[in-house]
């Protein structure tokens, strides 16, 4: 199922698909932020904002307003 | 009196100091690296 | 025979442990200073290795990529393509984390496109059995061409190898270790052949980058080569991917991990400190442990420096012969450094907690918890070091801000830091809550001068952030929104690093401000002990004069002289200048004075209270409290401090700008004069208005 990295639920994994280059700073990519990377929901912050992702191994937060450009696909994942 | 002198040699320094830091303020500040500063 | 100093640059992301390897390579050896233009800080030391080879070990500050988006990271591109520069390494250390590796090596296979000697160091070995990580080393150095150290800065092993490999850095490859042009084959080989001398990452760098290149026109290069701005993002994703590409390939053979192994602290940490009730209870609880351990604790070491410079400066006065020089010294000089002096323990303490909070890796999450709350008075998660930084200094705390990448947020915050109460207005208000604040207990354990303190405290940070609501209103400032902040795993703090942090932020602080401060006592000490006119050169006769049907005691004679002296010395008629305009904030020419000479540095204004009631009489501090308290208005015949004039300073000190190092440094982080103009006025007349407001309701 395609979504953003915004709509993700605590614990999710999901495979990030595309997103607007001219948008997404370069820097974002560089630390792991590419199609076909997969990307975890780790924690949300207590007024939900920013995102604790893990991303390609890289542990980092971003705002939702960044977050919401990501296009991913779901994995089905089993529960843990 | 050499007392005199000297206290006004200190006084001279310091102004020419505090003279220094807030007129260069606008170049280059402290420790540039001696000699070379590789500036562009 | 001395060979020239080879040298080492250091480079790596954040957070792996790179000033660990800096210290461990150079011990106390190092120096931190400014690349000249910008307030970036250029860390270098120096180490001594092994067959009598001496290196230059610069620490460059950290990033991700060649690809700057800051001027921390652009500093390291314009290093290291310019072969000319004084520092242009011999041979580069890449510092990686074990855990990280994969995002570690980007950097590292940019350098290597530079044909840098190189040498791979993966840090943080120890951690290796506890994740079930195993690297297959031979692999790795044949296909990343280099050779590669594998160490533990925190345990201290590894680095006598790494300094083996520092020394044979003639052997070691500069040859890239993958071939990014072919993202573009066609492009790229004609760059190739129209500057056939150059290094084709180079002169990719140079297209994509504002970088200064002295050795190439810029401008050549791009308007021949230029491509559309998205183009250029394109390639560069391209280029990214590629990268990652490489380095997937090779981590898939080169390192292995063992899950089923692999212990995950870091979660379960998370989990509480980021929590959304006791993620907030816990920074709360630490931030306030913090402020109450540094006022505790530097009381002693506080109180020690100020009564040993006291000594110290009345034993002057009495064994060394007397004259000019003398006075100065007793009177001016050493007061001066005392009153540097007394500011280490505090800031030592908050640079220590600083260090630990951002060593642990805590200080992320803080600014994970309090970014959403932070951005609805337009700064950023990330103001949140400046702002608490500014509690010791304005000036680090400014320098803090460049790691937010959004500009408004950081021109926020930048400007509203010094409402923050710094520690240079602490000696004042001490002083002032001492005369004016009654020693009393409100519900039998709280101390009400200390509740005072803990006010203007509150009051520093409420206004900072109402001043950034304010501001986020009004600015029509454009600035790319975009936030990423890495998440560190937890680590303890070393002590080595924290101790050297330490001892290195205080030094320049004390060395730094230290300096202006003794300039300023000193000229303070000749503009209080002359004066023009004959109101000064024979207050002797006046005195007399005017004494004459009721003659003085031999001591009250001497301090009415002296304040003969003062009152018609040259600092004494500004002050008189100026107590027009601050009789109506409740102040005498006295404290006029003392206004004046702390606006180049605030805690000067103790010390020139200390000069002004100590020059001819004594120095005790105790005296100076006593004397105070006594001071009468000469017409009034009230108390000059009083409970309202006490408030009244109080609050002006609260809000006056009154840093020049601080407006300094506001206008070279922000490129403009007008900020830190602003700053000023504004400021100014906040703290005249309200000292006003404050003086005339309360009297």
């Amino acid at each position: 199922m395609q979504t953003t990295i915004h709509s993700l639920k605590k614990g999710q994994k999901a495979i990030i698909l595309d997103f607007d280059i001219d948008v997404i700073p370069l820097k974002l990519l560089e630390m792991g932020c590419l199609p076909g990377n997969e990307v975890e929901l780790l924690q949300i912050a207590p007024l939900g904002d920013p995102l604790y992702l893990n991303i390609n191994g890289s542990h980092l937060a971003i705002r939702i307003e960044t977050a919401k450009l990501i296009n991913v696909e779901l994995i089905k994942n089993k529960q843990k | 009196m050499i007392q005199e002198i000297i206290a006004f040699i200190i006084l001279v320094i310091a102004l020419a100091f505090l003279i220094r830091k807030f007129l260069f303020k606008k170049k280059s500040d402290k420790n540039c690296g001696s000699g070379d500063c590789g500036c562009s | 025979m001395s060979l020239k100093n080879i040298n080492v640059a250091l480079i790596g992301n954040p957070n792996v442990g790179k000033t660990s390897v800096f210290n461990q390579l150079t011990g106390l050896n190092q120096q931190v200073g400014n690349y000249p233009g910008i307030t970036v800080e250029k860390k270098m030391g120096f180490c001594k290795l092994p067959n009598n080879i001496k290196a230059n070990i610069l620490d460059l500050p950290g990033t991700y990529s060649l690809n700057a988006s800051s001027i921390d990271e652009s500093v390291v591109i314009e290093l290291l393509l310019n072969k000319n520069d004084r520092l242009y390494p011999d041979v580069a250390l890449v510092v990686t984390d074990v855990e990280n590796l994969k995002r570690n090596l980007l950097l590292y296979t940019q350098i290597k496109d530079l044909e840098i000697p190189t040498i791979l160091v993966i840090n943080m070995a120890d951690r290796m059995e506890h994740k079930g990580i195993s690297l297959d080393i031979p692999y790795l150095e044949e296909h990343l061409k280099t050779k590669i150290a594998l160490i533990s800065s925190r345990k201290g092993y590894g680095i006598e190898e790494l300094k083996n490999l520092i020394v044979s850095y003639k052997t070691i490859s500069s040859e890239p270790c993958l071939n990014a042009s072919i993202i573009d084959a066609e492009y790229f080989n004609s760059l190739r052949q129209a500057f056939p001398n150059q290094l084709l990452y180079k002169l990719w760098l140079v297209i994509t980058q504002d970088v200064n290149f002295l050795n190439l026109e810029r401008n050549e290069i791009r308007s021949s080569f230029t491509k559309s701005h998205s183009d250029l993002k394109r390639l560069q994703q391209k280029e990214t991917i590629k990268r990652y590409q490489f380095i997937n390939d090779v981590l898939k053979v080169g390192l292995k991990i063992d899950s089923s192994v692999a212990k995950d602290f870091r979660s379960k940490l998370d989990r509480i400190l980021t929590h959304k009730i006791w993620g907030y209870v816990i920074f709360f609880l630490i931030l306030f442990v913090i402020f109450q351990s540094i006022f505790q604790w530097s009381k002693i070491p506080m109180d020690f420096i100020d009564s040993t410079f006291a000594t110290l400066s009345t034993l002057a006065g009495e064994h060394l012969p007397p004259g000019m020089l003398t006075d100065l010294i007793s009177q001016g000089i050493i007061p001066g450094i005392g009153g540097i002096l007394i500011f280490i323990p505090q800031i030592a303490f908050l640079f220590l907690f600083i260090s630990i909070l951002e060593e642990s890796g805590y200080m992320s999450r803080v600014v994970f918890l309090m970014d959403k709350i932070m951005r609805r008075f337009g700064l950023s998660g990330k103001s949140v070091v400046p702002l608490i930084s500014g509690t010791a200094c304005a000036i680090p705390a400014i320098m803090a801000t460049r790691n937010i990448e959004n500009w408004k947020e950081r021109l926020i915050t930048i400007l509203v830091t010094p409402f923050t109460t710094c520690s240079a207005r602490l000696p004042v208000y001490a002083i002032i809550i001492g005369l004016v604040i009654p020693d009393t207990y409100v519900l039998g354990i709280l101390n009400v001068q200390g509740l005072t303190l803990m006010l203007l405290y509150v009051i520093g940070f409420g206004t900072a952030i109402l001043a950034a609501y304010i501001l986020n209103i009004i600015l029509k400032v454009k600035g790319k929104t975009f936030f990423v902040v890495e998440m560190p795993n937890y680590k303890l703090p070393m002590f080595k690093n924290v101790a050297i942090n330490v001892i290195e932020k205080t030094k320049a602080f004390v060395f730094g401000a230290g300096k202006i401060i003794l300039a300023i006592s000193v000229i303070l000490w000749f503009l209080a002990s002359y004066g023009p006119g004959k109101q000064f050169k024979n207050a002797e006769k006046i005195i007399l004069e005017n004494t004459k049907a009721h003659p003085l005691s031999p001591i009250e004679f001497n301090n009415a002289v002296a304040s003969q002296k003062l009152e018609n010395s040259y600092i004494g008629l500004m002050g008189k200048t100026i107590e027009p305009v601050i009789s109506p904030l409740g102040y005498d020419w006295k404290i006029g004075i003392a206004i004046i000479s702390s606006f180049a540095a605030r805690e000067v204004f103790v010390g020139t209270l200390a000069t002004i009631y100590s020059v001819g009489g004594s120095d005790n501090e105790n005296t100076i409290k006593n004397k105070m308290a006594a001071e009468v208005n000469p017409v009034t015949g009230e108390k000059i401090f009083n409970f309202a004039s006490g408030i009244s300073l109080l609050m002006f000190y609260a809000f006056a700008m009154q840093c020049a190092s601080t407006l300094a440094i506001t206008k070279k982080e922000t490129n403009s004069w007008k900020w830190p103009a602003g700053q000023l006025v504004f400021m100014s007349s906040l703290a005249y208005i309200v000292a006003l407001i404050a003086f005339q309701i309360l009297k």
